[in-house]
């Protein structure tokens, strides 16, 4: 009895163990083990690479190019301009580019800008540090060589015109909608522009200089730029910008003399459809009212010179693209048309009066990515006194007509 | 020079409109658009429009961030931009 007992426990382990499905489970209960620990040690190794919140971009843009005029047939360096963005958190940013440019032979290093952002409201942001002054459109949202769609700055507008391009202080800037009217805002106190007051360069006096720190006095400069968009699909922009600050040097005959800048900007860009393109409209006006002041007469020690010290400076451009046709090398080709003048004092020693056409084809290699050629009319009546002859190499200071043929790449 | 109080007192009355509505108001035309809409109106204002493919996700966080304060964009237009890009790319 016990054998049979024995027999039947032993042929019950047998089928037990010997049977496949049994064995297959636990064989897969093995792979399921080791499946799960390689997926534990997957999720701790991407963990390892899950950014924080701290995030860092360094990007930047870089042009060159070769330029004709009736003396100078030249490649120019133009410029490397890297840029690095800070994310800290989701409320602070801080943004620095830096310029460099090769001028004449010499690398020069410029510091565009350089702040730190806290956004601490849905609708406002505020800036501390070395900023693109938010006045008018071109400096603020055009300048760069990737955006700008020709090779030169318009007249007035660029590092070298009578405009604020950058300074340090303090901004608070957002965007908001007034009902179903959106409008962009930024407020902001820079140390301001400083007036030459012509003791060392008799040709510059009454000339406003940008950008020099320290302060030449103790009146901070106080301005801002309002953005209107009339339509509700954001195409077009209206901005009206304004600017006020003592402009003479603490303790100086000058110290109580005022600057107002003034500008109206417009932007306008829209898919046409029936064109198969796209249509990019940009326009400014500004102006610049500097207080009557009396400068030495270098001529005539005892004397002095005054002027109705008033400069203005517009351009409009326009640029077509025909971005929905099918055929690839039509669509990446832009054609752009952009008409600038600039008159300052009458009187004045650096008193001109000029204009410029600027007609230019790009090609597209990407959204950031370009070849620009182009060719300008200059139309320069330089009162009595000769306008400085630009430094070579220098396409901003490049004077009479000119043939250009650049490149420019964002990244 | 007697204008220039005009224009000071002009700017702080409207900063001061736009600081009381921002506050108040929460309904606005961007509620209604969705990421794609909002980025094919505002990415391309002042240069070509980015394409999503450029940037990985958390490229985009920070290049989006720059943007929304370089274009003046609300948070809301933001969020739902960068929303976008991330899928799309
Ligand atoms: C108000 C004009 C303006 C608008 C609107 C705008 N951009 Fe830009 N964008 C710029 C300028 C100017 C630069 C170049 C920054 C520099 O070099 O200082 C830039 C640069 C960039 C870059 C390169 C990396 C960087 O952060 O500088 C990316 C990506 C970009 N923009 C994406 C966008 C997206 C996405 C939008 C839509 C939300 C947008 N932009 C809307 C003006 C604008």
């Amino acid at each position: 009895m016990k054998s049979k007992y024995i027999v039947s426990l032993l042929a019950f382990m047998i089928a037990v163990f010997w049977n496949p499905v049994i064995a297959q489970e636990v064989q897969s209960m093995d792979e399921f083990q080791k499946l799960k620990q390689e997926v534990e040690l997957l999720k701790n190794e991407s963990d390892s690479y899950k950014p924080g919140l701290s995030r860092f971009l360094l990007r930047g843009y870089a042009h060159s190019g070769l330029q004709v005029t009736d003396d100078e047939f030249s490649f120019v360096g133009g410029s490397f301009n890297p840029l690095f963005i800070y994310k800290q958190s989701d409320r602070i940013l801080f943004e620095s580019e830096l310029e460099l440019e090769l001028v004449g032979g010499e690398v020069e290093l410029g510091v565009e800008y350089a702040n730190m952002s806290y956004l601490f409201s849905k609708n406002f942001t505020i800036r501390a540090g070395k900023i693109l002054v938010p006045f008018g459109i071109f400096v603020p949202s055009l300048h760069p060589a990737w955006v700008n769609k020709f090779p030169t700055a318009p007249l007035g507008a660029g590092h070298d015109g009578i405009l604020p391009s950058n300074d340090i202080g303090l901004e608070l800037r957002g965007g908001s909608y007034l009902g179903n009217l959106k409008v962009n805002y930024s407020f902001y106190a820079v140390n301001g522009s400083q007036l030459n007051d012509g003791e060392d360069e008799p040709e510059e006096a009454g000339i406003l200089h940008h950008a020099i720190f320290p302060d030449n006095n103790k009146g901070k400069t106080v301005g801002g730029r309002i953005g209107f968009f009339p339509f509700s699909n954001s195409s077009l922009e209206l901005g009206v910008s304004g600017m006020y600050g003592k402009v003479g040097a603490k303790d100086s005959d000058l110290e109580d003399v005022v600057a107002v800048h003034y500008a109206f900007d417009l932007s306008y860009v829209k898919t046409l459809t029936p064109l198969s393109s796209v249509l990019d409209l940009k326009a400014q006006y500004a102006g610049v009212n500097v207080d009557d002041a009396k400068f030495p007469d270098h001529e005539n020690p005892d004397d002095f010179v005054t002027f109705d010290n008033t400069s203005t400076t517009w351009f409009a451009q326009l640029a077509l693209r025909p971005a929905l046709v099918e055929n690839e090398f039509v669509r990446n080709l832009e054609f752009a048309g952009r008409y600038s003048a600039l008159t300052t004092p009458e009187g004045s020693e650096w008193e001109v009066d000029d204009s410029q056409i600027d007609i230019g084809i790009n090609y597209w290699l990407d959204w950031r990515t370009l070849f620009k050629v182009s060719y300008r009319i200059s139309n320069s009546s330089a009162g009595e006194h000769d306008e400085e002859p630009g430094e070579p190499g220098h396409s901003e200071a490049v004077a009479g007509n000119a043939f250009f043929i650049h490149w420019a790449i964002g990244f | 020079m007697k204008k220039i109080p005009i224009i000071i007192s002009i700017f702080t009355f409207i900063a001061v409109t736009v600081i009381i509505s921002s506050c108040s108001s929460t309904n606005s035309l961007a509620d209604a658009k969705s990421g794609a809409q909002l980025w094919g109106e505002n990415c391309l204002r002042c240069h070509n429009a980015p394409s999503p493919d450029t940037f990985s996700d958390t490229e985009w966080d920070v290049a989006v961030m720059h943007m929304r304060i370089r274009a003046n964009l609300t948070e809301n237009e933001a969020v739902k931009i960068s929303g976008f890009l991330k899928t799309a790319n």
